[in-house]
Order: C-alpha cells, then sequence, then structure tokens
C-alpha cells in the first residue's frame, strides 16, 4: 500500500521545498493575478452601478427580491467549511494526512468567508447602512431585531471569520518562525519576526500552542457547523414552500462540507503541480480526500432525497408544486444540471481507477462546485417565482448581467487573495509535516524494531 | 442602549400577536372587503397612489415586475373549462393584510418593521437597510421594493408634478421597502384631533383612501375594537375571529353560509382583512 | 372674504417647492446641510393658510362629463388630491380612478404653457394680445358660413358664452363631437321614452338586463351607478339584485355579471325581441312583431343557448321591477337604432317605465343644459372641410385627428381650411395640426358652472372653482378667452365684467331669487354656492311615455362573416383611456386595465380558441387590418369575447400629447370603417370587419398579472358562492 509520506524526508528538505514556494513569483503568477484583479474589477464596476442607480439592475422584482447574491453568498460560506472540516475536524479525529493540505484549506475558509461578506453588503438597499444590523450604541436606543435569522447570519459570519482567522494565524505561528529563521532580510523577514511573536520552538510554548490550538479547534467545530445552519434557517425558518424544511440545517452543512471539500480537491491539484508539492501532497492523500468527499456526496444526496421524498408523499402542496417547478419549469436545466453534478457525477469517485487520476479529479471536482452552486440558486429562486400567491409568479425573470458580474468578480476576488496568500505564507504547514514524517518513521521503526525483536 | 431597554421594546413590539393578556385597547384597526360590490375598477388603487406618494414606474420597469402598486387589483377566471366566463370575473384587491403575526416582522434583521399597539403592522423607511427579507417571508407578497431612486428618477415626478405630493407620507428613496400602511398618517391626524377632545378616533371619522374613493362602498375599515364600528359588526356577523387560524363556523359540516373568510388563513400570520365572497345567482 | 380690494388670487398664493421639498426628504435622499432643497420659511404665511393644516374645496371633477363632485384638498396652496363631495347626490363622497387623475392633467409637465403660433413647422410664443388680434384679423374678411367650431359636449355658462361668440360671428357652425358618444341610444330613448337620458334606478331593480351597457366602468355615469349598484346587491326587499350582462366582449360591468352572455355582435335587438316574445306578456302590435323570434330562431342567430333565453325571461317574469339597458355593444351598427329600439321595447313590455326608468326633471335654465356631442357632428364638419367650406376653424376639447376614423381623412382635410385654432391642454395631435395654439388653464384652476348630461337625481348646476392659484402664469381659462374675444366684438355688452369669474358670479347672482337666495345678501349666497359646490333644483317630474310601439321595428337578419375580413373589431372603452384624452395621465397607464392587467399598452383579445384556430400564443404581434388601415399589437388570450371578434382598446397610440402618452400603444379610430348607423348617422363603431396575421415577432405582455394568469391553483384567495349556499340575512 502506499504510503501517506515518506518517512524518511529530512527536515530541511522539508523547510526548503515549502520556502521555495515562498520564492518570487514567476511571471504566470502575476498573469493570473492580473487576471484576478480584472475579474474583480468587474464585480466592482457592477456593484458601484448598482449602489448609484438602485438594486433594480440586478433584475430582482417583487417577488423575485432575492437572487444570485444570496446564492452565492451561501455558496461562499459553504466552501468556508473546507477548512474546519480538515483543520478541527479531522485534527480532532487524529487524521494525521490531513497536516500536509490542512493549511491552504484553513487559507480558503477565511478568504471565502471574506468574500461571503462583500455579498452580505451588496445585496442590501441601502448598503451604506448595513451598520444598523450591528449592535452598536445609538442615539435612538435601538437594538437590531434578534428573532431575524438574517441578524443571526451577522452574527454567526463576524464570529466564524474572526475565529478562522485566529485558528489560521495560531496555527501558523511555528511556521512563520521557521520562515523568520530562514528567509533573506528584506520585508518578509520583518513580516515574519513580527507575526511569529517570538515564537523559540520551547517545550512550554509547544504544550500552549498544542492546548490553544486544540481549543480553538473544539470551539471552531461546533461554530462552523452553527454557522451553517444558521445559514439555513434562513430558509427553514420561512414559511415559505420549499424552503420550510426542517432538514435544511444538515442539508446545508452537508453541502458545505462538500462543496469545501471538492474545493480542496482543486486545489491540491493546482498547488501540488504549480509548486512542485509531490512529496506532500501525495496522491495517497489525494485518494483519502477523494473518498472523503465522496461520502459527504453521498450524504447530501441522500439528504436531498428525504427532502424531495418528504414533500412528494406529504400534504404540503405548495411545496410540491416548487418541487415540481423546479423539475419541469423555468429552472429545470440548471436544477437538472445540479443533480447531474451533485449526485452523478461524484459516482466516478468511487472507482479506485479515478480516485488519483489528476486531470479527471481536477474536472470533477470544478463540476461538483458548479453543482453546488447550481443548488445555492435551486433554493433561492424557483420559491420566489412559484410561491404561495399565484397571483404573483414570475417565471420571466432572470439575473442581469450586474448580479453575473458580482458572481463573477467574487472569483476574482477570492483568487487575489488566495494567490497573495500563496507566496507571502506557507501553504504547507511544515511543522505538521514534520511530525506526520516523524510519527510515521517512528511507526515503521517499531514495525521494524518489532520484527527484528520477533527473530 | 440597556438591556432593560431592550427586553421593554421586546415585550411591547415583539410580543406575539395575538395574545389574551395584551388585548388590542383601544384600537385595532380592520378591515372587511366586500367582494360581491367590489367592481374591479381600480379606483382605490389609483386613490393610494394619490395619496401615498406612490412612484409611476414606467413600462420596462413594469415589465420587469418592479411596479410599486401597494392595493393591487386581481382579477380570476373561473376554472371549470367552459368556453366562456359565463359568471364574470373575480376580482380582488389585495394589499398589506396588515397580520398580527406578521411572517415579515420577525425576519427584518434591523427591526424595520413590527407590529404597533394599535394592531397595524408597521413600516419604518428610515430604518429599513433593504434586506427584502420581510417581502422573501411575506406569504401575499404585498411588500414593494424601492428597486431604483424614483425621487431622482426621470419622468416620475416632474417638475409641477411633485406639487401634488402628500406632505404627510415620506417619498421613499431606493433600497427601502414600502407597503399599505392603512393610511397611518391619516389615522395620525384623526387620533390627534380626538386626543385633543380627550377621547378615542370614532367610527367614521377616518377613512382610509381607498375606503373613500370606492364608489361601491366594497372597502370597510375601522377599529375592530368599537363595537359601532361597522367593520366591527361585519366580522361579528360574519363568525371571523383575528386571533383563530381556522374559524369555529368552518368545522361545522358543509361549511358555512356565512361569506366571511381571511386569505391563506391556514398559514397562522392572522390578517386583518376579511373578504366576504363573492355571490353568484344560481337562477340564472 | 371677497371683497373687491382682496381678491381670491392673494387668498391662494402657490408657495412653490417649499412643501414638496419637505416631503422629498423622506429617506435621508435629500438634505438640508448639501443645499439641495429650498426650504421656504412659513412665517408670514398668507391668511387662512396654516401650514401643515389642509383646506377643502369644492368644484367640480371634468375628468368626464357626468359631473361628479369633488373636494380638494389643499394645503399651502398647492392641491394635493381630490376626493368626493359627500354632499353630491352624483357621486356622494365617491369618485373613480379616472377623477383621481385629474390632478394629473393639472400638473402634467407636458402642459402647453404660452400662446404657439405655428411658423413652418416651429412654433414659436406669441402674447395672447397678438393672438387675440390674430384672430381678431383672420375672421374679419369671411363670412360666418366660413367659420366652423368644433367642440366637446359644452354646458353650462361656458356653453351660453360660446353661443353669444358664435352669434357675434353669425357663425352657425358649430358642431358638438364627442368620439365615444350614446348617440344612437339618445335618439332611441327619444322615441322610446320621450327624454334623450332618462333617469336609470339599478338600486331599484331586482334584475338589471344589460345589452353592453358599461355603467360600472364608463357608461354615462358610473360613479353614480356604480353606488346604486352596491344598493340592488344589498338588494330591494332584501333581495339580492341579478345582474345579466349580454355582449360580445366583456366590459368591466360584464365581469361582474352574475350571467355574462357572449352573444354574436350585432344580433342584441333580435334578442331583445326573442325575450319578449318568451315573457308572453306582450299584446298588439308587439306581440306581432316578436311572432317570428321565437327562442329556437332567437338562439340560432344570436349564439345565445336557447336554456339561457328561457332562463333570462323567467328571471324577468319573476321578478319585477327589473331594469334594461342599451349600450354601445348594441348601438354600434348600421342597424344600431333598431337594436336600441328593440331593447327599450323591452322596458315597456315589462313595466319598467314609471318604475326604474323615470323621466327626468325639466332644467328650469335650458340654455345652460348640455349641448352633447356625438360622431354625426364630426361627419358633418369633415364633409365640408373637405369642400373646402370652412376658412377659419377652432377646435377645443376634442381631438379628432386622434379619433376620427382613417376613412375620413381628417387630418388632409382639416389642413384645407386656412386658419386653425385650437384652444389646448396639450399639444395634441390636433393641436399640432393647428396654426395658432392658445394655452388653457387646467379644470382645477379655472372658473364654471357645468350640467350633466345624466341628470342623477335632481336637475342641477355643478360649480367649478379654482383649487389653487395658476401653475402657469400664461394660461387662460376658455371662458376667460371667448370673453376676451367678445370684449373686442361687442364691447358695450362685455366690458362691464373684468373676467369670467366677474361673469359668472354676476349671471349667478342675477337669478338669485330663482335659486333660492331670496332672503340672504348677495355676497353670502355666492359663497353659500361656492362652498357647496352645487346647485339643487327641485322640480316636478313629468310621466314618461307609455306609449310602447313596435312600429318602424325593423331587424336585419344577421349577415354572415367571412371573405376576407372574417372578423369583427370591437373597439374596448375602458373606464380610464375612454377616447385617449388622458393617457397622458401615467397614474392611468400604469393602472391595470381590470379584465386584461395590461399597461402602458394596447392589446388584442382574441378568443382562446380562436387563438388556437391561428396558432396565435400570447404576446405574438398580430396585425389587425380593415379595409381603412392596418395596426399592429400584442395579441391577449381573453375568453371573454365572441370567437368571431377580437377587440383593441381605445385610447392609446398617441403620437403627440407628452411623453406619458406618445408612443404607447396603438390607434384603432385610426382603421374604424366609416359605416353609419341608418337612422342617425352615428359611426357604427362595431361594424369594422377586419382580418388578423401574425407577424412573427412576439414580445412579453406587459401586465399585472403573473405566470399563473388568472388561476388560483386550487387555493381558496378569491371565493365565489352560489346564492343557494350563501345566507345573507344576517349581513350588516
Amino acid at each position: 500500500m502506499e504510503k501517506d509520506i515518506r518517512e524518511d524526508i529530512a527536515w530541511a528538505k522539508i523547510n526548503g521545498d515549502v520556502l521555495k514556494s515562498l520564492e518570487n513569483p514567476r511571471k504566470l503568477y502575476w498573469v493570473i493575478i492580473a487576471l484576478a484583479l480584472a475579474a474583480f474589477g468587474v464585480g466592482v464596476a457592477c456593484e458601484v452601478y448598482q449602489y448609484n442607480t438602485g438594486m433594480g439592475v440586478a433584475n430582482l422584482d417583487n417577488p423575485h427580491v432575492w437572487g444570485l447574491y444570496i446564492a452565492t453568498f451561501i455558496f461562499w460560506i459553504g466552501m468556508s467549511h473546507s477548512g474546519t472540516l480538515l483543520s478541527a475536524i479531522l485534527h480532532l479525529m487524529h487524521a494525521d494526512w490531513r497536516k500536509p493540505i490542512y493549511r491552504f484549506a484553513e487559507a480558503m475558509t477565511t478568504f471565502s468567508l471574506m468574500t461571503a461578506g462583500l455579498f452580505v453588503l451588496v445585496h442590501i438597499g441601502r448598503l451604506w447602512q448595513f451598520y444598523y444590523s450591528l449592535p452598536y450604541p445609538n442615539e435612538r436606543g435601538i437594538w437590531p431585531n434578534f428573532q431575524s435569522p438574517l441578524l443571526w447570519d451577522a452574527m454567526a459570519i463576524f464570529t466564524y471569520l474572526s475565529s478562522s482567522v485566529i485558528f489560521l494565524y495560531v496555527g501558523m505561528i511555528p511556521d512563520l518562525a521557521i520562515c523568520r529563521d530562514h528567509l533573506h532580510p528584506g520585508w518578509r523577514k520583518k513580516l515574519y519576526t513580527l507575526l511569529s511573536l517570538g515564537w523559540e520552538g520551547t517545550d512550554r510554548q509547544w504544550r500552549n500552542f498544542r492546548v490553544t490550538y486544540l481549543t480553538v479547534a473544539c470551539f471552531l467545530i461546533p461554530l462552523a457547523v452553527s454557522v451553517h445552519s444558521i445559514v439555513a434557517s434562513d430558509f427553514a425558518m420561512s414559511q415559505q414552500p420549499g424552503w420550510h424544511v426542517t432538514s435544511f440545517a444538515p442539508y446545508f452543512v452537508a453541502g458545505a462540507l462538500y462543496s469545501g471539500c471538492a474545493a480542496i480537491i482543486t486545489l491540491f491539484i493546482i498547488l501540488r503541480y504549480v509548486f512542485k508539492f509531490e512529496e506532500y501532497m501525495t496522491l495517497p492523500i489525494l485518494k483519502k480526500t477523494v473518498r472523503l468527499t465522496f461520502a459527504i456526496a453521498m450524504v447530501w444526496t441522500y439528504l436531498n432525497a428525504i427532502e424531495f421524498a418528504s414533500v412528494w408523499y406529504g400534504h404540503d402542496v405548495a411545496s410540491k408544486d416548487v418541487l415540481i417547478q423546479k423539475m419541469v419549469g423555468p429552472y429545470a436545466y440548471a436544477w437538472w444540471g445540479m443533480i447531474f453534478c451533485g449526485s452523478i457525477v461524484p459516482l466516478v469517485l468511487a472507482f479506485k481507477r479515478f480516485q488519483t487520476n489528476i486531470p479527471v479529479l481536477l474536472v470533477i471536482s470544478l463540476l461538483l462546485n458548479l453543482g453546488m452552486w447550481l443548488e445555492r440558486w435551486m433554493i433561492v429562486s424557483p420559491t420566489f417565482s412559484h410561491g404561495y400567491y399565484p397571483w404573483t409568479w414570475d417565471h420571466d425573470q432572470w439575473p442581469s448581467w450586474v448580479q453575473w458580474g458580482m458572481v463573477f468578480g467574487s472569483f476574482g476576488w477570492f483568487t487575489l487573495l488566495f494567490m497573495i496568500f500563496c507566496k507571502v505564507f506557507p501553504s504547507v504547514s511544515m511543522y505538521e509535516v514534520k511530525e506526520m514524517v516523524y510519527h510515521r518513521s517512528l511507526h515503521s521503526k517499531k514495525g521494524d524494531t518489532a520484527e527484528q525483536g520477533a527473530h | 442602549m440597556s438591556v432593560t431597554n431592550l427586553l421593554d421594546d421586546w415585550a411591547k413590539f415583539r410580543h406575539p400577536h395575538p395574545v389574551d393578556d395584551k388585548p388590542h385597547d383601544p384600537y385595532k384597526w380592520a378591515m372587511a372587503i366586500d367582494l360581491d360590490a367590489c367592481s374591479g375598477c381600480n379606483a382605490c388603487s389609483v386613490a393610494c397612489y394619490a395619496e401615498n406618494n406612490i412612484p409611476v414606474v414606467g413600462k420596462d420597469k413594469f415589465l420587469h415586475g418592479q411596479s410599486m402598486h401597494w392595493m393591487r387589483i386581481e382579477r380570476y377566471w373561473d376554472e371549470d373549462g367552459r368556453d366562456f366566463p359565463d359568471q364574470g370575473v373575480q376580482f380582488l384587491p389585495m394589499m398589506c393584510q396588515q397580520c398580527e403575526a406578521a411572517p415579515c416582522e420577525t425576519v427584518c434583521p434591523v427591526a424595520a418593521t413590527n407590529h404597533t399597539s394599535d394592531g397595524l403592522n408597521s413600516q419604518i423607511y428610515n430604518r429599513c437597510i433593504g434586506s427584502r427579507y420581510c417581502s422573501a417571508n411575506c406569504p401575499f407578497k404585498v411588500r414593494y421594493f424601492n428597486w431604483y431612486d424614483y425621487p431622482t428618477t426621470d419622468d416620475v415626478w416632474p417638475a409641477e408634478m411633485t406639487q401634488q405630493l402628500n406632505p404627510d407620507v415620506s417619498v421613499r428613496g431606493k433600497g427601502v421597502m414600502e407597503k399599505c400602511t392603512f393610511c397611518v398618517q391619516r389615522l395620525h391626524e384623526a387620533k390627534v384631533v380626538a386626543k385633543g377632545e380627550g377621547r378615542i378616533v370614532r367610527e367614521g371619522e377616518v377613512q382610509t383612501a381607498c375606503q373613500q374613493v370606492c364608489p361601491t362602498n366594497a372597502i370597510s375599515f375601522g377599529n375592530l375594537m368599537d363595537p359601532d364600528a361597522k367593520v366591527h359588526q361585519q366580522w361579528q356577523a360574519q363568525q371571523v375571529e383575528l386571533d383563530k387560524d381556522k374559524q369555529a363556523k368552518d368545522e361545522n359540516e358543509g361549511g358555512s353560509e356565512l361569506r366571511g373568510y381571511r386569505i391563506l388563513e391556514e398559514l397562522r400570520p392572522y390578517p386583518s382583512v376579511m373578504y366576504l365572497e363573492r355571490v353568484r345567482e344560481s337562477a340564472i | 372674504m371677497m371683497d373687491s380690494g382682496f381678491d381670491r388670487r392673494d387668498f391662494l398664493k402657490v408657495l412653490g417647492w417649499g412643501g414638496a421639498a419637505v416631503a422629498l426628504s423622506g429617506c435621508g435622499n435629500t438634505s438640508v446641510e448639501d443645499g439641495k432643497e429650498t426650504v421656504v420659511s412659513y412665517s408670514e404665511p398668507a391668511d387662512y393658510v396654516i401650514p401643515s393644516i389642509g383646506v377643502y374645496y369644492n368644484s367640480t371633477c371634468a375628468q368626464c362629463d357626468a359631473g361628479c363632485s369633488i373636494n380638494g384638498r389643499v394645503r399651502e396652496g398647492r392641491v394635493l388630491k381630490l376626493e368626493g363631495n359627500p354632499n353630491s347626490t352624483v357621486n356622494r363622497g365617491k369618485m373613480c380612478g379616472l377623477g383621481q387623475a385629474g390632478v394629473q392633467h393639472h400638473y402634467n409637465p407636458d402642459r402647453v404653457r404660452e400662446p404657439l403660433l405655428r411658423t413652418g413647422n416651429q412654433g414659436q410664443t406669441i402674447s395672447w394680445e397678438d393672438a387675440y388680434k390674430l384672430i381678431a384679423e383672420k375672421t374679419q374678411g369671411v363670412s360666418g358660413d366660413q367659420i366652423a367650431f368644433l367642440s366637446g359636449g359644452v354646458s353650462g355658462h361656458l356653453k351660453v358664452l360660446l353661443g353669444n361668440y358664435l352669434d357675434s360671428l353669425s357663425c352657425k357652425n358649430h358642431f358638438v363631437y364627442e368620439a365615444i358618444a350614446p348617440g344612437v341610444a339618445r335618439a332611441a330613448n327619444k322615441k322610446s321614452y320621450g327624454v334623450a337620458m332618462p333617469r336609470f334606478s339599478i338600486n331599484k331593480a331586482k334584475v338589471v338586463l344589460s345589452f353592453g351597457a358599461d355603467f360600472l366602468g364608463s357608461w354615462v355615469s358610473p360613479v353614480h351607478f356604480s353606488q346604486q349598484y352596491a344598493q340592488f346587491r344589498k338588494g330591494v326587499d332584501g333581495q339580492r339584485g341579478v345582474l345579466v350582462q349580454v355582449e360580445p366582449k366583456m366590459t368591466l360591468t360584464g365581469a361582474n355579471a352574475d350571467r355574462w352572455v357572449a352573444i354574436r355582435p350585432g344580433t342584441e335587438g333580435v334578442l331583445a325581441l326573442g325575450i319578449i316574445n318568451a315573457l308572453g306578456t306582450a299584446t298588439g302590435d308587439i306581440a306581432a312583431a316578436v311572432k317570428a323570434y321565437d327562442r329556437d330562431r332567437v338562439s340560432e342567430e344570436t349564439g345565445v343557448p336557447a336554456g339561457q333565453i328561457d332562463k333570462i325571461a323567467a328571471m324577468l317574469k319573476l321578478h319585477s321591477p327589473s331594469l334594461v339597458l342599451a349600450g354601445s355593444a348594441a348601438e354600434g351598427y348600421e342597424h344600431g337604432s333598431q337594436n336600441a329600439a328593440a331593447i327599450n321595447l323591452l322596458n315597456h313590455v315589462l313595466g319598467n317605465v314609471g318604475k326604474t326608468v323615470e323621466m327626468t326633471e325639466d332644467m328650469p335654465f335650458p340654455q345652460m343644459s348640455p349641448e352633447t356631442g356625438n360622431t354625426a357632428a364630426l361627419t358633418s364638419l369633415n364633409n365640408g372641410l373637405a369642400a373646402s367650406k370652412y376658412k377659419v376653424l377652432f377646435n377645443f376639447a376634442a381631438n379628432p385627428v386622434f379619433t376620427a376614423s382613417g376613412a375620413m381623412n381628417f387630418k388632409e382635410n382639416m389642413a384645407k381650411a386656412d386658419f386653425k385654432v385650437a384652444f389646448a391642454h396639450y399639444l395634441d395631435e390636433t393641436a399640432l395640426q393647428a396654426d395658432l395654439v392658445l394655452p388653457l388653464d387646467s379644470p382645477l384652476e379655472d372658473w364654471g358652472t357645468q350640467v350633466p348630461e345624466y341628470l342623477a337625481t335632481c336637475a342641477q348646476i355643478n360649480i367649478q372653482q379654482p383649487l389653487m392659484e395658476k401653475l402657469h402664469a400664461n394660461t387662460r381659462g376658455m371662458g376667460d378667452i371667448l370673453l376676451s374675444m367678445l370684449k373686442q366684438r361687442q364691447p358695450d355688452d362685455y366690458n362691464g365684467y373684468e373676467d369670467y369669474y366677474g361673469y359668472l358670479r354676476s349671471a349667478v347672482l342675477s337669478v338669485k331669487d330663482a335659486l333660492g337666495g331670496a332672503s340672504v345678501d348677495d355676497e353670502t349666497f355666492w359663497n353659500r354656492t361656492l362652498s357647496g359646490g352645487i346647485i339643487k333644483f327641485e322640480g316636478s317630474v313629468n310621466k314618461l311615455s307609455a306609449n310602447a310601439s313596435a312600429a318602424g321595428l325593423k331587424l336585419p337578419s344577421h349577415s354572415e362573416a367571412g371573405g376576407d375580413y372574417p372578423l369583427r373589431l370591437i373597439p374596448g372603452v375602458t373606464a380610464s383611456m375612454r377616447d385617449g384624452r388622458h393617457a397622458n395621465q401615467p397614474w392611468l397607464q400604469e393602472s391595470p386595465d381590470p379584465l386584461t392587467t395590461i399597461v402602458w399598452d394596447s392589446w388584442v383579445e382574441i378568443h382562446p380558441k380562436k387563438a388556437a384556430e391561428l396558432s396565435i400564443a400570447e404576446g405574438d404581434i398580430v396585425e389587425v387590418t380593415s379595409k381603412t388601415g392596418s395596426i399592429k399589437a400584442q395579441a391577449y388570450l381573453f375568453p371573454g369575447i365572441h370567437p368571431e371578434a377580437i377587440s383593441v382598446p381605445l385610447g392609446r397610440g398617441h403620437e403627440a400629447m407628452g411623453r406619458y402618452a406618445k408612443g404607447y400603444g396603438v390607434n384603432p379610430f385610426q382603421i374604424l370603417d366609416a359605416v353609419f348607423d341608418k337612422e342617425t348617422g352615428e359611426l357604427a363603431m362595431h361594424e369594422t370587419r377586419v382580418k388578423i396575421s401574425k407577424t412573427g415577432q412576439r414580445v412579453i405582455v406587459v401586465k399585472d398579472e403573473g405566470a399563473a394568469g388568472g388561476q388560483q391553483m386550487g387555493k381558496k384567495i378569491a371565493v365565489r358562492v352560489s346564492s343557494d349556499d350563501v345566507d345573507l340575512s344576517e349581513e350588516v
């Protein structure tokens, strides 16, 4: 059986390989940064237009009051669960194969949350007064409305973002110390010196570190679950047909883990190739990630099937109507696309042959995420177009280029942040890889010793 | 900004309605619309535009579903497959039902929509940040969002037409949600006058714009708590109770021979508008 | 209040933007700090203006000629909203949407503000003095026969003054034209009842059988009839009234009927005779006349099932009194007069005359009674213009270039007149053809008296008074214009009047005693009249002619449709658009048509079966072609229309008249064939035959109803209950 990682990699090599990724970037890097900036620029231009003219330019209307902004917001929140899953959940499960890959996953979480936050802002009609939703002392003595799931969203995302940043940062401290110690003087040296908070690697520091990391991890897991459950409750707590579903919270969390894993696969493949991290982001680890993704895909499919079944066999005529509309109405292409990408495509991952086939996995992971994006759209829009009140049914309104432009721009923003991260911070956790190698070598030595002992 | 303040507000404005421990006193504004009298003429809708500074959005925006009519007249056909609509059509004036347990009130993140002590669902324009969750949650879809900045949009209120604007009603800018308020500005004025005389508003002293203009008197509006009020008597005669999601009269076998009902009552928003079924002569 | 030293104009002052600016600051949209608004201090308001307190003035609505009294809410010198005057027996405090839009007529940004003289293709501003001089000049060298004055219906003192002005010109060519008018019914009523417009009492009837009379929408006096209808539904003796509407295209009233009967266009008279036959109560020559109209024959000709005819007859027989009305659907044929006569006969046979069809009072001042407009007048004028008979043409309250049938070539004929003057609020199609356009005050800023054609409860004169100071400095009231011109021609007679206000005041005061003002002084009486808003006359009512005879009744047999033009075009009259004079009022454009919910555009109503036959879907742009011309509009599948007919609404399709009217919709007036009622010469509006063809284009119909159309999808939203299943006795 292939090993997750070789046990005989020298510490110096690990340092060297990872630090190499922080070297001055090649031309391709700048091209991608430029493209990301351009995409983001498109988004910014759309928002400026919308801000000045009004939400109407997004082709939103009555009853379609929400559109791609909310759908993409949920998508990005969902994507953010990748890091938490890998960093925190797998950490608690002692699945050490997560070690080479959790760093970039955690970064992904942070940047996804930052992107999702943008959508909250662009989606409200009076962006310049978004702070009304924050409980700040004001002369009118008004608190925001704590009954509102949207407000829980605001609180939850804020907490999650700050916790994720802390988690990412704290987890990086030993690595930042390595960077500080090995990189040439310049702005980097200054930055790492500042950020590594004087880490010396003493025993006491390590012990404190372990405790802190574990604590934040334990805190982060329920937080992540609650964040996406709260996002789910934006819909579940409403009585609109197609939304008022009790399984929405676990469904959303499953979907989040799903898209997070798919994104991890995508970035895994890219980083492995670009930074030549084949030693660390090995195929066995990829395989494990793929299998995890497959498992989550099946959970998601199951939860979907449960939701459809309960609607289909239930008495809620309005909800059944909405479901039928999704299947055969104006959104049919998108809905079936979601089913295909979300439930059919992952079946490929069950076959060993494809579990380490890089090109196939790249395409599949992108398709999976497309499916997940479509899923969010299919949750948001069809209910509006076909709600309780037939007079207001509207099958004709589609998002305008302003909405698409901002969705597109969000990917640019995310890419920009991620690209910068990769060049400033080590995208593989050096100390954790060393731990992993050490434990593997210990284990194999034990095995050798045991063998020897046997003789 | 204190916790006491939070709890106080909560008790007042976030109290689930309708309840017996906090009955409406002295006002609960309600409406009854007789669908047999409603002729579908749309006078109420136009009067509402005039009274409440509602912008005319124009053909293009109307196509995009961005119209602003707080009061809309719906028209339904019979659905029994006949060649012709032999028994006419069904008109239904629909506006904010001022639900006692309004699905919109709970979900506004900034508390821009609340329930007032006189039984209205209030919309506070300057608190609204435009998240539109209220509209998303409204089963009747009677909330209208300002998708554009109508005061500064060409041809909405060109010079001189601005002089028609009712100074008692805010003109809304972009990003704000609006809906029927039961002409709260008129209610307020009536209350001020009554207060000056040391009493409450009497039946007939205040009319909503739609009620005032309706040529067939299909709309009656008033204080449901006032036994002299026509709307009180109508609700009583029709045996429709505000705080029930299923009326006792409907429990009887074969339903009831009374005409009063509320729309989407089973969703339990407890609307404050009762409709009287349209009657069609069977002998013809 | 009305002392000579302090006139009304000081009393009401327009305070400009102050109030409007306050309203606009609602949402932090503009701010005083930014200097974006001008706040006018109220430290010295005009007398009687208390900021934030509304003052109410009575006047008369001029959006149609029903003569509803309005009560204008005025704040800080601006009229904000119109309400109904509770003291009017016409509308009793109620209004229609059209009336509400009166403020948009007044504040419309596209009103003409200055007298305009055409030079080439441009209009240049001239002064009123020059304008009057020009008119005097142009009317100098011509004889009275060569002058024509086209106006809409006129009444009250304006009619008198106009008559005097035309007399001063020795002109007898006053053409009173209304594009949509019950001209045929008037003539038929005169014959059947002895009066052109008797008093109908819907609220006293137990059954109303209406042949296309859209009394809830646009027929005669809709607000008044709507109130009667409400009482009718509550019932006489606790019995709810039953409405049966017979028409080929569903009107608003038809939409409210207990039974809507789709009848083959043109056969209304046949049905009426068939019902008389089915009643079996007629005698004498009437019985003889209807003998041949047995139910099977009638059913065949009209397309109404025989069983239905029986039911209607049974209902009419059982419940008395009833009321039978002849509306535009019945009138609009070559044999329209015959249709109307047959329908009126039904009232006689049923014994409704004297009960629900009654005589009106005599008008004590007949010179103020309205001169009602009809379409035959335009035909006469057109013939005269075509023959180059008229050198000078005046146009007031009419837009014939828009409303005349294309077959009349009115625009070309109008150009034959040397000098054309238009008294107008807007540069509409007709004003654009004029040489001189004189801008009018809006009805909300002008004085006047009005007598409605339909006297709802008594003879009356409605008072019109300004609700605010003039918006534009250089517009004039029509009365003032006529007075100025009369002063030029007959200074001795008219110089005594300072202005039209003065003329009205002295005219009213001169008959003060007859009006019940003997006991008070002039000033008090005048103020009382103004604040009341209506002068009512109690009078005795004569009996209507109870002589009904079927003499001369001859209905044509139904002609098969076919040939090149297989369908009949029914021009739809909607309550808001009517003949198009209100198309530039945006509330009305945006107010969805009650039946189709379409806004801002025209449409072609086609029965779904017919549409399926022709493979037409909703939104397909179809071309509707008559012998006279063609128009293109979006198709709308509408079950409320006879499959042999299609309907396009009137009123849209303006090519001028301001930003809210121009370019929206198409104008079916243009393609009406020049076919006329044989007896009265009225344009037979429903005789145009057309063919339709798809153009290949398709649009999304801009309408209020959503994707479910008019379906409730099994939900209990708008509920209808059968009269058998409901107990109305306990109702409030």
